[in-house]
């Protein structure tokens, strides 16, 4: 089976390939995600409880303060960062943080094609995201 | 965009990490708002500065840059930390001062002035027609719409970067086409004091969400007044200025029209108190920072007044206008009140030394202080909390 491939714009260069986490709800890192654990902590948020760390975390946008900038540059000193960010809607709060904390990050890709658990590769070269293997279930 | 020989060198790596960092903020928020290039500023104001809302992560971002040389090329201010030395401090504990004083500590490395207010344009005003890059919504909005500057609403890590490089990508406000009205307010009631004027402020940024108001009716308006009108105005709305003089509202007949009536005002005013506290455990003013003036009237009112035993009485300024106030400030304090002086209840630590109800008369602090400091809130016009204070 072919890979399905989706087009995008590349904020931050890089290219990796890891297991998507994906929420419908948009993200604060300032309050929303635990910069000592990598979980997200927001009650109510579709992924509370879930950790960020090593994932392509996809969301539709960040919100909040720009303080939350300085969290992912906290996650990743701590190696606790997303392998790399995935947005329908880049935000400045999301991408300072991304170019800050040196995390591959792409916009306007159509994030309802990817799912939870599948495997996906950010290629910053092309701005292009592939969904290699569709997770189970 | 558009980027000169010497901003491809920064950007590159040439001139070390802590500008190619910065250079890559400002680039990356250019192209995300297609901004053609970089415009050179007069100054930058960073907001979160405050420990209690920063928490640990900033702090290491900071060290780093600062140990990679980062240092401002233009005046750079900061804004109100979370305590002060002198009173607050002593309440809390010692882990707290220092995790606050580091912070303060990696900003002087990399040359801001200690300036630790929301209203730098006190310390210098800035040139009218000169570009900025500025965080602190509400000192933004005055600045726009008072004193005639140009600043988008940044946030605290673009400032950061744009007080570094010199420099703020050329988009939004800084384009002249988008400082005109989209809407034309009239105000159809007379505001009786500073907190209506606030009060306004949060209906209008409710209302407009960022279409830049027209404001007709407003009369001969103190700076005061448009100063909690603009710190209201950026708290419930995206709005980065208004329009208030007459001049200014050649072409009025494309606009949305909204009138504001005495009932609006009113509900506004009610809505911001989450309940009615005849005895609060703190009556603060100084949101935005208080001016000399306002000191002045603070202490010409209190007279020899003793404020009650069981209340603080707060009044946040920074560190210059306190200086400055001297006389005022002895009065104030002879009386029991206190002058904070670098600090904003918002971002301090008041749960911590048991304020769980608050009253004031700054509308942006009505909004916020629910949340911000999980507090109930009580808003009336300076008189009344002063009243309220003094009470014996």
């Amino acid at each position: 089976m072919p890979n399905r491939t989706l087009k995008g714009r590349v904020v931050v260069e890089g290219h990796c390939k890891a297991r998507a986490l994906v929420s419908a709800k948009p993200i604060s890192f300032l309050g929303g995600v635990d910069p000592a654990s990598g979980k997200i902590i927001e009650k109510d948020h579709d992924l509370c409880g879930e950790s960020v760390k090593g994932k392509i975390l996809c969301f539709p946008h960040g919100h909040g303060s720009t303080v939350g900038s300085y969290v992912l540059y906290s996650l990743s000193k701590r190696r606790l960062a997303p392998k790399a960010i995935i947005n329908q809607t880049a935000d400045p709060v999301v991408v300072v943080g991304a170019i800050i904390a040196n995390i591959p990050m792409m916009d306007q890709v159509d994030i309802s094609e990817i799912k939870t658990g599948d495997l996906i590769e950010v290629d910053g070269r092309e701005g292009v995201v592939r969904i290699v293997v569709k997770g189970e279930g | 965009m558009y980027l000169t020989k010497e901003e491809e060198r920064i950007y590159d790596g040439e001139r070390g990490w802590a500008n190619q960092m910065c250079m890559r903020i400002l680039v990356r928020l250019g192209e995300l708002f297609d901004a053609a290039k970089l415009v050179r500023i007069s100054s930058a104001h960073v907001s979160g500065v405050s420990y209690k809302t920063l928490g640990d992560a900033p702090a290491e971002f900071l060290e780093a840059l600062a140990n990679a040389d980062g240092n401002v090329k233009v005046r750079a201010t900061l804004n109100p930390q979370s305590l002060d030395t002198e009173y607050l401090g002593r309440k809390l504990e010692q882990s707290l001062r220092e995790k606050q004083s580091n912070i303060l500590k990696q900003f002087e490395r990399m040359g801001f002035t200690e300036s630790l207010t929301c209203t730098p344009y006190y310390l210098k005003k800035p040139k009218r027609d000169s570009h900025l890059a500025w965080a602190e919504s509400s000192a933004v909005v005055y600045t726009n719409s008072v004193i005639g500057a140009w600043t988008n609403r940044e946030g605290g890590p673009s400032a950061l970067a744009a007080a570094i490089i010199g420099k703020t990508p050329d988009y939004g406000i800084h384009k002249p086409e988008n400082r005109q009205p989209k809407a034309l307010v009239t105000v159809d009631t007379v505001l009786k004091n500073p907190t209506e004027f606030g009060a306004l402020g949060i209906y209008l940024g409710r209302l407009l969400r960022d279409g830049i108001p027209a404001i007709q009716g407003l009369g001969n308006t103190s700076e005061n007044c448009l100063k909690q009108l603009s710190a209201a105005l950026a708290s419930t709305g995206m709005v980065n200025m208004f329009h208030f003089k007459r001049k200014s509202q050649a072409k009025t007949e494309r606009l949305e029209k909204v009138c504001v009536e005495t009932r609006d005002i009113k509900n506004t005013v009610e809505s911001l108190s989450t309940r009615e506290v005849s005895k609060p455990d703190l009556v603060f003013i100084g949101c935005p920072h208080c001016s000399l003036g306002e000191i002045k009237k603070i202490a010409l009112l209190m007279k020899d007044k003793k404020v009650n035993k069981e209340t603080e009485f707060w009044v946040c300024t920074s560190h210059y206008i306190k200086e400055k106030a001297g006389e005022y400030v002895a009065q104030i304090e002879k009386n029991g009140g206190h002058v904070l002086a670098g600090v904003c209840t918002i971002v301090s630590w008041t749960e911590k030394l048991g304020i769980r109800t608050i009253m004031t008369n700054s509308a942006k602090t009505a909004y916020y202080a629910p949340t911000m400091n999980k507090a109930e809130v009580t808003f009336r016009p300076l008189k009344e909390c002063l009243t309220t204070a003094l009470r014996g």
